[in-house]
């Protein structure tokens, strides 16, 4: 999955449109009703189910691809 | 013109207030020997106040906002730090913040599909929702059945309504459920502290409100009136107490839907204000009280979510000086029907043992107090009426429509902020509003 659909997923949920690769998800007004929206998200989309720990974690599109790659390894 | 208000509970008040200013004579009759309705106060500890109903609120809430400022009252915020306490099957856990230790993806599917069905909903006028009946057809129970899958979603959904709106699934339709969500500002609006529908309370307690309104209408408010029938001519209404009779150019009811109907109305309704199935919202609150907010020390937030009751979540509702602690415990959806018909020996017993279980550091609280809406006579039910399948259809449409001189207020009666106090004082200043609008001719002199 590239850092492109998870940022497109981060601008669904949030309702907003400017999104990069190092937008933090928390600083955007996301908590963790709609981060929870993201995992879901990435579920669908990818297969892989990650806790609300990784999303903690890296709460970021870049650092969320990177998760997903290596959970998908 | 002459008004009559019945029910002094924060839309009632507010209207008032509105009308008194615009120089009406108002009468304002109360059945209880409070004003405040469902808010009130209780006083936990010498000059430190808990709230016993409404509680909570958040930036949207602008006509309270505007309310608090005119009335010289202040706000606190419900900043929550630390950890949680969870008891969600297999033993009790403590996690940080106040996520569940649910699986992730599960609830986030849960919420996709509540958002979904909340996005469908016309906020202005349910009724009118395209596929509206069939949405209030279903109970939300019954949609959970249809539409939940992993076991995680099916265990916290009837949490997060009870929680939300005080709500056994099975008790409301899924339009009431997602009007009402829509109504608070959304899932994540209505769900959030920080940045949403709880993220203040009013400091030293929301009675405060209606008090302050109160004391503004002196000797024109009356308590321990119950109002028994309002009939009407073509020259004015009179509205019947047990010993007392006031005639007025125009009535407004401001009671929840269910002791709307316990009026007698004479030209009768041309439909009931409660719906069928419409049934009391189930709330009981619990208020354990402390020397200090003792939890703290241990790095918790007070803040818990158990999937076995009476206490489906507790909250740290100290006040905020800290002179005080004070965990509330919220009692909701079918719990509260089964903790509200226990004695009250054994409503403490239950209370002070599961908080016990979830906060096992915590002394024995110095005081409990148990505040019961489902029995109570003069509210039926908090934090508002639940319309059950075909309730919104049928009577959505005469929601705000007056019935002659008798014109309808309280928070159920408002399509914004529904339940919520927000939703109380936006219908007081909208039926005062409706009621000055009426030209002058064949008002009563």
């Amino acid at each position: 999955m590239t850092v492109d659909t998870v940022e497109r997923i981060f601008s669904r949920v949030l309702d907003a449109p400017q999104v990069g690769p190092e937008t933090d998800f928390f600083d955007q007004g996301g908590d963790s009703l709609l981060a929870t929206r993201v995992l879901s998200a990435i579920a669908r989309e990818t297969g892989v189910e990650l806790t609300i720990d990784d999303f903690l974690l890296a709460p970021t599109p870049a650092g969320l691809a990177r998760t997903i790659a290596g959970a998908g390894r | 013109m002459r008004v009559i208000v019945v029910g002094a509970g924060l839309s009632g008040l507010t209207a008032a207030a509105d009308l008194a200013a615009a120089g009406a004579d108002v009468t304002v009759l109360e059945a209880r020997d409070r004003v405040g309705g469902r808010t009130r106060g209780i006083e936990v500890a010498p000059g430190s106040w808990a709230d016993a109903g409404a509680a909570y609120l958040g930036d949207r809430h602008t006509a309270l906002h505007a309310m608090l400022d005119r009335l010289g009252l202040k706000t606190t915020s419900t900043t929550m730090l630390g950890a949680s306490r969870f008891s969600l099957g297999g033993g009790t856990r403590t996690r940080d913040g106040r996520f569940p230790p649910l699986n992730a993806v599960a609830l986030g599917e849960l919420f996709d599909e509540l958002d979904a069905v909340t996005a469908r909903v016309r906020p202005d006028a349910p009724w009118l929702t395209p596929g509206a009946a069939d949405l209030d057809a279903l109970t939300a129970a019954e949609w959970a059945e249809r539409t939940l899958r992993h076991p995680d979603a099916r265990l916290f959904f009837p949490l997060f309504l009870g929680e939300m709106m005080a709500a056994d699934p099975a008790a409301v339709s899924v339009l009431h459920m997602a009007f009402y969500l829509r109504s608070g500002g959304g899932l994540n609006y209505l769900n959030a502290f920080e940045g949403g529908a709880q993220q203040d309370r009013v400091d030293g307690g929301a009675h405060q409100l209606c008090e302050a309104l109160a004391a503004g209408l002196g000797d024109r408010l009356r308590l321990r009136s119950p109002v028994q029938a309002i009939h009407q001519d073509s020259d004015a209404a009179v509205v019947h107490t047990d010993d007392a009779a006031y005639r007025g150019d125009a009535v407004v009811v401001a009671v929840p839907p269910l002791l709307a109907d316990a009026i007698e109305y004479r030209p009768g309704l041309p439909a009931p204000r409660a719906g069928r199935r419409t049934r009391p919202g189930c709330a009981v609150k619990v208020h354990l009280v402390y020397a200090a907010p003792l939890w703290r020390d241990a790095g918790l937030s007070g803040w818990s979510v158990s999937a076995r009751g009476p206490l489906l979540s507790t909250v740290d509702d100290s006040p905020a000086d800290g002179a005080v602690g004070v965990l509330t415990g919220f009692v909701t959806g079918a719990e509260a029907l089964r903790f509200a018909a226990l004695d009250p020996a054994a409503q403490r017993a239950e209370a002070v043992d599961q908080v016990a279980a979830l906060f096992p550091d915590l002394p024995a609280p110095i005081g409990v107090h148990v505040t019961d809406w489902v029995s109570a006579p003069y509210s039926r039910g908090c934090y508002a009426a639940l319309s059950g399948p075909g309730d919104w259809v049928r009577n959505g449409p005469h929601l705000t429509a007056a019935h002659h001189r008798v014109h309808w207020a309280g928070t159920e009666t408002s399509t914004e902020f529904f339940g919520l106090m927000e939703g109380a004082i936006r219908a007081g200043h909208r039926v005062a509003n409706q009621i000055l609008s009426v030209p002058a001719v064949g008002r009563t002199r």
